[in-house]
């Protein structure tokens, strides 16, 4: 019985320094002075720490806080306008009943079955034609494609929780369709909405590989984009600078994962094992 | 206030033949019970007088407007659900006012009608809170509330009390009836339980296999049921059944089950027709317990097996098994029954019901009135 659980401390042990050693060497190695970050001998811990990195962010040649700001605004938008399309559609796929249901449900999913990479070409064309290239608006699009099914999906389950009933009720009592969406499911589904909106925000914060091929203007790109384009150079490579800009890319992140882990687990399982 | 016809109503899902042929007129301001076990259709009925759920066939009439297209919310019903779908967002007063806000009313004359309400249904001091914050019998009040408060011309209920204890289940019916006369809809009740659409309703319509069985008032139903379903239905007990086989001797009809014999009176023996076998059927408070096993021809009177005693307090059922059927006697506790006992049931033959073997429908109802 000890030995057991001797055994599951170890594992668990291994498991979280696995997963946590990387974001500690990310946040010592933006505290360490160029030297030091890029010694051959690395040092466990900074030892001489410094702040320099940082003030580097925003008082560098780099403009960052653009690059934050870009991010910021291009990720928000992105789960305003996938919720928003998302809401209806996962309404009807939840509560009309029409034959092609099925179908259509994972009609939807398609786009996330395919790996990233080949919604590139596709879409770079569509945007090209559209005249959206190298804007916020362009990018705001192709995150939005990829959020979208997820989303659909997500705010299905949430409302499929929700008593039909109540629903019937607003019915009965002279609402429309969508007053009833508005007003009654929304309102009990608001975890669920926010939960889906975070999630979306995420995985367009995340996204590294649209920005890098959308943008070709330094001052429009998201922050995962500049990491990559900025730090790295041809002769060196600016490691404090890197890890601090990668730390300040990780926590938002991170603060958003916290606030919603809770239902967010709850509407994956869910999702799991109601059928359409 | 408002009349309802139901006219030639079916509905099915694809193969599935859910209701056929439903026929039905509801007079402005009755109360009418809607009954049946489940599966029997009486839900998808309600369910389409209300127009939340489409019909295969048929039409639907309030007064002189045929409602078949006209939407829900337009129809000026109102629906008490058996979960109640109270709106947990909201609280008890904004659940109330939900439905007449919609109606663009005067917010004074929303607020004069929801504490009127209130104050009729007994949950004035609850109106702030929210749903969850409610007993289930103030949870059915609010719901009866948010129903009658917009004063609709008819009033929806989907087995509002099945998710109450049986005390409060007997209170909330006579709720139910003061708030219908209260206002001034028309009713219909949908319920599973037979003893409330007897207590409650005006008529009783019984539904089995998505048809309208029968239609009448609780008197009716229990004194001339018109086939063997509605007979066993109606009435706690249930009447018992035996299958006789039928013997002519010249113009004298007579039914026998093993031993049992009894004659038929001329005018029933006519009904009888030329069938070989019908089902008799008895109620239980038809059947008495005797002690003298002879037979009289206006009587039947049969010999069993007691099976089961159920214990009333005040009388007893006696559950018997006689020759070809199930008897239910119910009787004082005079007399002392153990299972296994064998007794002797008597009931009056004009006292007996009698159904056709193969269709169940009802050959003669009891003679009434006569000694």
């Amino acid at each position: 019985m000890r030995a057991s659980r001797i055994v599951q401390a170890i594992a668990l042990g291994l498991a979280l320094a696995w997963s946590l050693a990387p974001i500690y060497w990310m946040l010592a190695t933006s505290f360490k002075n160029e030297l030091e970050a890029s010694a051959l001998d690395p040092t466990l811990w900074p030892h001489a720490a410094t702040l320099d990195n940082y003030r580097g962010l925003v008082g560098g040649t780099l403009p960052f806080p653009t690059f934050f700001v870009n991010t910021v605004v291009t990720c928000l938008a992105t789960a305003a306008v996938a919720v928003a399309i998302a809401l209806p559609a996962a309404y009807a796929l939840s509560r009309a009943r029409f034959r092609s249901r099925g179908a259509v449900a994972y009609g939807i999913l398609v786009s996330r079955m395919l790996p990233l990479v080949v919604l590139l070409a596709p879409l770079y064309l569509l945007l090209l034609h559209a005249h959206l290239l190298d804007s916020n608006l362009g990018l705001v699009v192709g995150f939005t494609t990829f959020g979208l099914p997820f989303a659909v999906w997500m705010l299905k389950t949430f409302i499929d929780a929700v008593p039909i009933e109540i629903e019937e009720s607003a019915r009965v009592d002279g609402y429309p369709r969508w007053q009833i969406l508005l007003r009654v499911v929304v309102p009990l589904i608001l975890p669920g909405v926010l939960t889906t909106a975070t999630f979306v925000f995420m995985d367009a914060w995340n996204n590294l590989i649209f920005p890098l091929s959308f943008m070709t203007t330094l001052e429009k790109q998201t922050l995962p984009a500049a990491l990559v384009v900025s730090f790295t150079g041809q002769f060196k490579t600016d490691w404090g600078g890197m890890m601090a800009a990668a730390t300040v890319t990780t926590l938002p992140l991170m603060v958003a994962f916290f606030a919603v882990q809770r239902s967010m687990v709850r509407g994956l399982t869910a999702g799991a094992v109601a059928g359409v | 206030m408002a009349r309802i016809s139901l006219r030639n109503v079916g509905k099915r899902y694809d193969d599935v033949v859910a209701l056929a042929e439903c026929n039905l007129e509801i007079a402005d301001r009755e109360f009418v019970v809607l009954v049946g076990p489940s599966g029997s259709g009486k839900t998808t009925l309600l369910r389409i007088i209300a127009g939340l759920e489409h019909m295969s066939a048929g039409d639907v009439w309030f007064d002189e407007r045929r409602v078949n297209d006209v939407d829900v919310g337009d129809r000026d019903i109102a629906m008490v659900f058996q979960n109640y779908g109270l709106y947990p967002h909201m609280s008890v007063y904004d659940n109330m006012a939900f439905g007449l806000r919609r109606r663009k009313l005067a917010p004074a004359d929303i607020d004069a009608r929801v504490r009127r309400t209130a104050q009729l249904l007994d949950i004035a001091p609850l109106l702030a809170r929210r749903p969850r914050q409610l007993s289930g019998g103030q949870r059915q009040r609010v719901a009866l509330g948010r129903a009658i408060v917009r004063d609709p011309a008819v009033f929806l209920l989907d087995e509002p009390l099945s998710n109450l204890d049986a005390h409060l289940r007997v209170q909330m019916r006579a709720e139910i009836l003061k708030v219908h006369r209260a206002v001034t809809a028309t009713a219909v009740y949908v319920t599973h339980d037979q003893v409330e659409a007897l207590t409650m309703g005006d008529r009783i319509v019984v539904m089995h296999q998505g048809r309208i069985q029968q239609v009448g008032t609780p008197a009716e139903l229990y004194d001339n049921p018109v086939n063997r379903f509605v007979a066993g239905f109606i009435g706690t007990p249930a009447m018992g059944f035996i299958e006789c086989s039928v013997e002519r001797t010249g113009n004298e009809v007579a039914l026998r089950a093993g031993d049992a014999r009894v004659g038929l009176a001329p005018q029933r023996a006519q009904a009888v027709d030329r069938a070989s076998t019908v089902v008799v059927g008895v109620r239980p408070e038809r059947l008495s317990l005797v002690d003298d096993a002879s037979a009289h021809a206006d009587t039947l009177t049969v010999r069993g097996v007691v099976q089961v005693v159920e214990m009333l307090g005040s009388e007893q059922y006696v559950h018997v098994e006689v020759p070809a059927g199930m008897l239910t006697a119910r009787v004082t506790r005079d007399r002392p029954v153990k299972p296994e006992e064998i007794v002797t049931l008597r009931a009056a033959a004009r006292h007996l019901h009698l159904f056709d073997a193969a269709t169940g429908a009802a050959l003669t109802a009891p003679v009434r009135g006569e000694i």
